[in-house]
């Protein structure tokens, strides 16, 4: 008994350590089957781009046909996940949500928001893009189609995470590493 | 013997009317707070809960336009802090008007207290608070919100609206199955998905014009159409959508005659690539006085800021209404709290300033390009509507709606000399108030902008046949007639001409088309009845002046020409 005490003790002690390799600190979601996944280990290295969305939230449903061509365009270079951060959207919504808007991206519900907090998002819609290491070397909007609520272009004029994605698998550096996201905020979720 | 014939000509005005949409208004009693001051604690129950309810919820509620639904403590929480940014950004409730310019209803304007108690309720935590202070929740109605309509249309044909890319115009045609004129107290549209329908406003086309662009041979509709004019918004997955509009008819007929006003000024629309403050006005002087009803500016997404105001004769101005951060996606139709009355001789003003550089991320061209007047989404528009019910003058006895309107198309005619439908219209109002030569006039000016036009040619006609030139009428009747032969007014008309010539056979000929194209028409009927009279042919008179008498009892051609029928039949 005395032994299992001191175990989990040990345990939590090591968790709350400040880690040296924060960029490789692993961070899990659950996947709409309830399963807990790491889209890092998983990775084996490859680039992974983390999408911030939610199902009632207008501008990130108008950027559902972005996000597909960009997930084709980097097919096999990049691992795509779509990140729900809101614990109130149930797996089977979000099931019902991907079909409806023909997302072949896997989704990952991020209950505990390790995700959010990793990639530094605050919006959906707002991408993150890792590098093979697991560096965030960016975050932020998808493109500059909304300047604001209600405000939007034509069509973009700028494509910050195509680039970012781009300059990442080429090895370079990503410049900027952040832009502004307009849509819906994940801290006003619970 | 000579049978009498209708010398009434058949043409219509050429503009359509927009209807102007109503808002359904939806009011709670507000709890203002108590004081100026901020109370200590802001909670949902208290504060925010009677804000949302009264300006939010109307659309953010299930099956309505709102993308989620703003009602509960949950829904509110769940995007508290966008609540409260934009609200502070007036960005939300969507409100164009400043505030000032005239008093208007439904006015959902925030406050400078209402805006800081949600920042607060977020600061704080967006507490929920008691819930025994929950004002009751707002009720809606789905479906038609006016009850069962007397007639429902849905569009001919669904839309799909694309997953992807940017907002789309389209007109739904609706074809109207009446054959006899209504009155209509109301219409409800139903735009099918609303989330996908940004505003839609509803067009009489009394020409058929939308029909022939639509490029379906679908002839022989009698009657007027309803266009609807959409403006979709691809929500990121491919939609289907077809709209309904509901009609609610009435037996009384309209007490009140609004007429709309139109300022504009497309000619001066020329705005250089790059020009950041491109002003557009037009001026226009009452010729009589009238109640202001409503108001309706419209521009695309060049336009920045509109102003109207009314200069009245002593020289005071009054802004009417002022909109100083223009966004297409928000133009609606603003009512005045009260009408605004504008006596003669007030100027009307419209300003509108327009942004052609790139720093206006609204601008449809990237780089910026040289914009001109047009319908399309990357050409620019000027337009002040108002509605306004016309005040009858001692000194005029003429119906105020003509005088007003006559000076209207003269106004457009001034600012634009092609503009072909001014001319057109003109020449019908003078038509109707008997001055048929300047008349002709401008149907030859309308003409020389449109060469060929059957309406046109059909109502030169007409005014040539009453001022008794009767070759020249048969000549543009006939060219009408030949320009769109299912024009029932071209043939009816030029039935007429041949008979005021003694050509009954072709006049027959042309009457006995009009029939065709119209059979419930008791003026076309009495009059072939009484060409066939003027041939001798008494059976096939008498076969038609019954039709017009059973199509109307109290059709006084079919009458008096069966009486004289009667009379000159050999006695038994």
């Amino acid at each position: 008994m005395l032994k299992i005490i001191c175990v989990a003790f040990l345990f939590c002690a090591f968790g709350a350590l400040p880690s040296a390799h924060q960029t490789v600190r692993s961070a899990s979601a659950e996947n709409l089957d309830g399963k807990t996944v790491d889209p890092f280990t998983s990775s084996g290295g490859r680039v992974v781009v983390l999408l911030f969305v939610r199902t009632d939230c207008p501008i990130s449903n108008r950027y559902a046909p972005t996000i597909r061509q960009l997930h084709e365009k980097f097919q096999g270079k990049a691992d795509f996940w779509l990140v729900y951060p809101d614990a109130g959207e149930s797996a089977r919504l979000i099931r019902a949500h991907d079909e409806q808007f023909h997302f072949a991206i896997p989704a990952l519900r991020d209950v505990h928001r390790d995700l959010a907090k990793r990639a530094q998002a605050t919006i959906t819609p707002e991408a993150a893009v890792f590098d093979s290491a697991g560096k965030l070397v960016y975050h932020g909007r998808i493109d500059n189609w909304y300047e604001d609520f209600g405000r939007s272009r034509a069509a973009p004029t700028t494509h910050e995470l195509d680039s970012a994605v781009r300059n990442t698998l080429g090895g370079k550096l990503v410049v900027p590493d952040h832009a502004h996201a307009v849509g819906c905020y994940i801290s006003d979720l619970k | 013997m000579n049978f009498s014939s209708i010398k009434q000509i058949r043409a219509g005005f050429l503009s359509v009317a927009i209807l102007f949409s109503s808002f359904v208004a939806v009011s709670f009693a507000e709890r203002k707070p108590n004081s100026q001051q901020m109370p200590s604690r802001v909670t949902f129950s208290h504060d925010i809960a009677p804000i949302v309810f009264r300006y939010c919820a109307s659309c953010h509620h299930a099956g309505e336009a709102g993308p989620f639904p703003l009602i509960t403590y949950g829904d509110v929480k769940s995007h508290a802090r966008q609540i409260a940014d934009v609200t502070s950004r007036h960005l939300m409730p969507p409100w164009l008007p400043s505030q000032d310019g005239l008093p208007l209803d439904d006015d959902s304007h925030l406050s400078g207290e209402q805006i800081a108690l949600f920042k607060k309720w977020v600061a704080d935590g967006a507490l929920q608070g008691n819930r025994d202070e929950l004002p009751p929740a707002p009720k809606f109605t789905s479906g038609w919100q006016l009850g069962t309509p007397d007639l429902v249309l849905k569009a001919t044909a669904p839309f799909a609206v694309p997953a992807n890319g940017s907002d789309v115009y389209w007109n739904f045609i609706f074809r109207s199955p009446l054959n006899s004129s209504r009155f209509i107290r109301a219409i409800e549209i139903h735009p099918g998905e609303k989330r996908l329908v940004h505003h839609a406003n509803l067009l009489v086309d009394r020409t058929q014009s939308a029909r022939r662009q639509e490029g379906s041979p679908g002839s022989g509709f009698p009657g007027m159409e309803l266009v609807l004019n959409a403006h979709l918004q691809p929500s990121g997955k491919a939609e289907s959508i077809q709209p309904s509009i509901g009609i609610y008819f009435t037996n009384q007929p309209a007490t009140r005659f609004p007429v709309l006003l139109q300022l504009d000024n497309d000619r001066a629309l020329d705005i250089p690539a790059g020009n950041s403050n491109f002003l557009v006005s037009d001026e226009f002087t009452l010729p009589g006085g009238v109640q202001l009803l409503a108001i309706y500016p419209h521009a695309h997404y060049l336009c920045r800021d509109m102003l109207a105001l009314a200069r009245f004769p002593d020289g005071a101005e009054k802004t009417l209404i002022h909109i100083a951060r223009w966004d297409l996606n928000w133009q609606a139709v603003f009512r005045l709290a009260q009408p605004e009355l504008l006596p003669q001789g007030t100027t009307i003003v419209m300003r509108y300033r327009y942004d052609n550089s790139s720093d206006n991320i609204s601008n449809p061209n990237n780089p910026p390009q040289r914009v001109r007047a047009g319908n399309r989404a990357v050409d620019e528009m000027a337009h002040l509507w108002l509605q306004v019910l016309p005040v009858a003058s001692a000194a005029d006895s003429r119906d105020p709606r003509m005088i007003l309107q006559e000076a209207l198309a003269r106004h457009h005619i001034e600012n634009n000399p092609d503009d072909f439908e001014a001319h057109y219209n003109l020449a019908a109002m003078l038509q109707l108030r008997g001055a048929t030569r300047e008349a002709v006039q401008q149907y030859q000016s309308a003409l020389a902008l449109r060469a060929g036009d059957a309406a046109v040619e059909n109502a030169l006609g007409g005014a040539l046949l009453a001022s008794n030139q009767i070759p020249e009428a048969i000549a543009h009747l006939a060219a009408a007639a030949a320009a769109r032969p299912e024009y029932f007014d071209a043939h009816y008309n030029l039935g007429i001409a041949q008979a005021t010539t003694g050509n009954f056979p072709a006049a027959v000929q042309e009457l006995t088309t009009a029939v065709k194209l119209k059979p419930d028409d008791a003026g076309a009927e009495a009059n072939l009845g009484a060409a066939f009279a003027e041939l001798g042919e008494t059976q096939k008179a008498i076969l038609h002046l019954n039709r017009a008498l059973q199509l109307d009892p109290g059709n006084g051609l079919a009458k008096e020409n069966l009486e004289a029928l009667r009379a000159a039949a050999p006695q038994p």
